[in-house]
């Protein structure tokens, strides 16, 4: 193993490991200021540092800094201590390895050696990701068990009976897209939606399987347990469900699990239906053909963006009563500054690109940075629709939820099953 | 009055409803608009921003209590312990003396609201044939670290200005 | 090198999960440990290179199955004074284990008097998905056919025996 091997693993795994982590903090920011703002609401925006405020994301910072100070408490009443504790951590964990399988970039080929883009090189792909959500469920059946409580055990119950009725049309969705794809090695799944279909068309999952994408999208919703089909926690009906016994950072690794686990099913579903880390009509051989034209047009446009968005930042980020000597008004100019310094030097690395001209791993390496910000973009996107779900529609009723599961999920699945493969057999 | 009738009609019964997934799209269209209104533009949204500006309050409003007084400062009430004994949460407390000023025969020495008992009713202002109590201050948030400074006493009763004009007072309505 | 480690690891867990599993008295304590033993089983999987097995022994039997098993515990709402007294359990465990003893001792002569045959090693590829599905669907697939056959009847029988109580009931 060279260093350089050593090094790009090292990289990939932080890559694996940090994202979802980081993507906690992202996603609770955009779940509280997007609630806020789908409610005409502004959300949680007073919280900061010297003044500064970030948009709302140090309140994240002080949400993290109590649940750590809070007194970790377990219930005198509970028999069962151990799972008690491993609940929280196999939630989290299991949230976080299933992850690792999902390629974030093409191929990386540096000196005529090729490394995979993806945390674990698994051949397995699509398999680990419904193993890690099998075992999920785990966690929340022993919080609710272990908890000795009636909430806790008629959430744990929910959830399990959830998980397991929605694991079965998840898996036939997968099947039909398998049909299509011909592997379960995601890397490939990501590489064959590179193609275009009639030559315009990019080969999107979405476009292939646009039944299978509304089968996978609501059992992954039911299968991270967010609304609309957040029984295990039905704050209305059974309290807080499994988590009702667990205080401090117990109940933070459920929190924050919630989110690792929302994080990666919507790595999954870009990856499977919307191309992963494609960028629509721009294969990756396409991109280090054209890198340089590329790079021009980037550089036109990073100025045009950072120019609307420091208009948005001036327009919003200031106090909306009266304040002698706004501050806010003072903390929006740095953040303006800062941008545009970061717009700078992104500017500066492009212009080398183009001026320089470099060796052909410069333009690999170019490449796989722009294939990274794309599927972080799309995965963020997706991220916000589970949100956007979550304040749009009311939670399902108990039995409304496991008939959609059975009599309209199942049915679905295995009847486009049947039509996915005539139309492939039919093709081929 | 007249009771109206108005007949909604049911929804949800249509072919088009009854798939739901259409359904929940508009759904998704109509959050999305206030979304992205208020993204645009945040000051479009119906938020008072609290500590900074505070809420209009009417003279109807009913806030903390204050004892009123005469034109020279004496105190108005006669210590008849009419809001005492109408007062449903039991939270006025009045121990009465004799008054020397000749204004009337008796007068409060020590008059207690314990504000934590209250549940601004405003049936001591009602029952008040001086006008002496009034609900008049515009104090909406009464907090404290300690119990024993929510029980108010005579001076502090009588230290609290009214917040509005003796006109717009009597326009209350009641 | 590594590998072997593995192995013997994989193979250690998953016989303490298996003695867990018939030696824990609370009956959650038992299926936890036999989730134990098919995750180490699925370990072992993975060192022969059999992705497709792996997975499926993660998805079907640790995910799935012990799932069903362990709602069915917590249904069942199992309390202390619930558990049958299990009297005289060393003893019997230590005469069955001596019962046992010549039958392996027996098994271990045999198995060290067999000739060395031939082992050839097998590629990588073939325990993914598509050398197993062209194997269980080309050559095996009239076995495949009767065991899901099979498998559907035991369904349905169970089914219909259920639903038979309610209406006796």
């Amino acid at each position: 193993m060279s260093q350089l091997d050593i090094l790009l693993v090292v990289l990939r795994v932080a890559f694996g490991a940090f994202i979802p982590i980081c993507f906690i903090a992202i996603g609770v920011w955009m779940e509280r200021r997007g609630a806020g703002f789908i409610q005409d609401r502004l959300g949680p925006n007073r919280c900061n540092i010297f003044g500064f405020r970030f948009g709302g994301l140090v309140q994240n910072l002080a949400d993290g800094v109590k649940l750590i100070f809070k007194e970790d408490m377990i219930a005198g009443h509970i028999p069962h201590r151990f799972y008690f504790v491993l609940a929280p951590v196999l939630v989290f964990f299991t949230a976080l390895v299933s992850f690792a399988a999902i390629p974030f970039a093409d191929t990386l080929v540096l000196g005529g050696r090729s490394y995979i883009m993806q945390t674990i090189p698994f051949d397995i792909g699509i398999l680990w990701f419904l193993a890690c959500t099998g075992f999920a469920v785990y966690g929340i059946i022993l919080a609710g068990w272990s908890s000795h409580n009636k909430y806790g055990i008629l959430g744990g119950l929910r959830s399990a009976a959830q998980v397991i009725a929605y694991e079965i049309p998840m898996g036939l969705a997968v099947v039909s897209l398998l049909v299509v794809y011909g592997t379960v090695n995601l890397s490939e799944i990501a590489r064959f939606q590179g193609q275009l279909l009639f030559g315009f068309i990019p080969m999107w999952g979405v476009i292939l399987q646009p039944l299978g994408v509304v089968i996978f999208i609501v059992a992954a919703f039911a299968e991270t347990n967010r609304t609309p089909f957040d029984f295990a926690e039905g704050e209305s009906e059974i309290v807080a469900g499994f988590h009702i016994e667990y205080s401090s950072m117990k109940f933070g690794m459920f929190f924050l699990g919630e989110y690792v686990a929302m994080f990666a099913s919507s790595a999954i579903i870009v990856t499977l239906f919307f191309g992963g880390y494609q960028i629509p009509w721009l294969a990756t051989e396409t991109m280090v053909a054209y890198a340089q034209p590329i790079a021009i047009v980037l550089m036109l446009l990073l100025p045009v963006i950072t120019y609307y968005f420091t208009n948005w930042i001036r327009k919003n980020n200031v106090s909306h009563y009266y304040r002698p000597n706004d501050p806010l008004v003072r903390e929006a100019n740095v953040y303006i500054k800062i941008c545009w310094i970061l717009a700078a030097a992104v500017e500066l690395i492009l212009l080398t690109l183009v001026v320089i001209n470099p060796s052909a791993d410069g333009v690999r390496i170019f490449v796989v940075l722009l294939q990274m910000a794309t599927f972080l973009l799309k995965a963020t996107i997706m991220c916000f629709v589970y949100v956007w779900v979550r304040w749009t529609l009311p939670r399902f009723r108990y039995d409304q939820l496991q008939k959609l599961g059975w009599q309209i999920l199942l049915p679905m699945s295995l009847v486009n099953i049947f039509i996915t493969s005539a139309v492939v057999v039919a093709l081929s | 009055m007249t009771v109206k009738i108005k007949t909604l009609e049911r929804q949800g019964s249509t072919f088009i409803e009854r798939l739901y997934l259409i359904e929940v799209f508009r759904g998704m269209r109509t959050t999305f608009d206030h979304f992205w209104r208020i993204l645009l533009d945040n000051s479009k949204s119906y938020v008072r921003h609290y500590p900074e500006v505070k809420p209009e309050i009417t003279p109807r409003w009913r806030g903390r209590h204050r004892l009123t007084t005469h034109d020279d400062g004496t105190v108005k009430c006669v210590a008849c312990f009419m809001c005492q004994t109408n007062c449903p949460s039991h939270c006025i407390s009045i121990e009465a003396a004799e008054r020397v000023d000749g204004k009337s025969e008796k007068m409060p020495v020590r008059f207690e609201i314990d504000l934590l008992e209250c549940i601004y009713c405003g049936y001591c202002v009602e029952a008040c044939p001086m006008d002496a109590i009034r609900m008049d201050t515009g104090i909406y948030s009464v907090i404290s670290s300690e119990r024993s400074s929510l029980v108010k006493g005579m001076d502090e009763l009588l230290a609290t200005p009214g917040a509005f004009s003796e006109e717009d007072y009597r326009k209350r309505g009641l | 090198m590594l590998s072997q480690w593995l192995f013997y690891a994989f193979a250690t867990v998953s016989v303490l999960g298996a003695l867990g599993l018939i030696l824990s008295r609370h009956p959650m304590n038992g299926a936890m440990w036999f989730v134990v033993t098919l995750v180490s089983l699925a370990g072992l999987y993975s060192l022969l290179s059999a992705s497709l097995l792996f997975a499926l022994q993660l998805i079907v039997y640790a995910g799935a199955i012990m799932s069903l098993i362990i709602f069915i515990i917590m249904f069942l709402n199992i309390q202390p004074a619930d558990i049958p007294d299990e009297k005289g359990k060393w003893a019997y465990l230590l005469g069955g284990c001596l019962a046992v003893t010549p039958i392996g001792l027996l098994l271990l002569k045999i198995v060290s008097t067999l000739p060395g045959g031939e082992i050839d090693i097998v590629g990588n590829g073939f325990g993914n998905v598509k050398s197993v599905g062209m194997v269980l669907f080309r050559d095996w697939l009239l076995p495949f056919e009767i065991v899901s056959i099979l498998l559907l009847v035991a369904l349905v029988g169970a089914v219909v025996l259920a639903g038979k109580k309610e209406i006796t009931q």
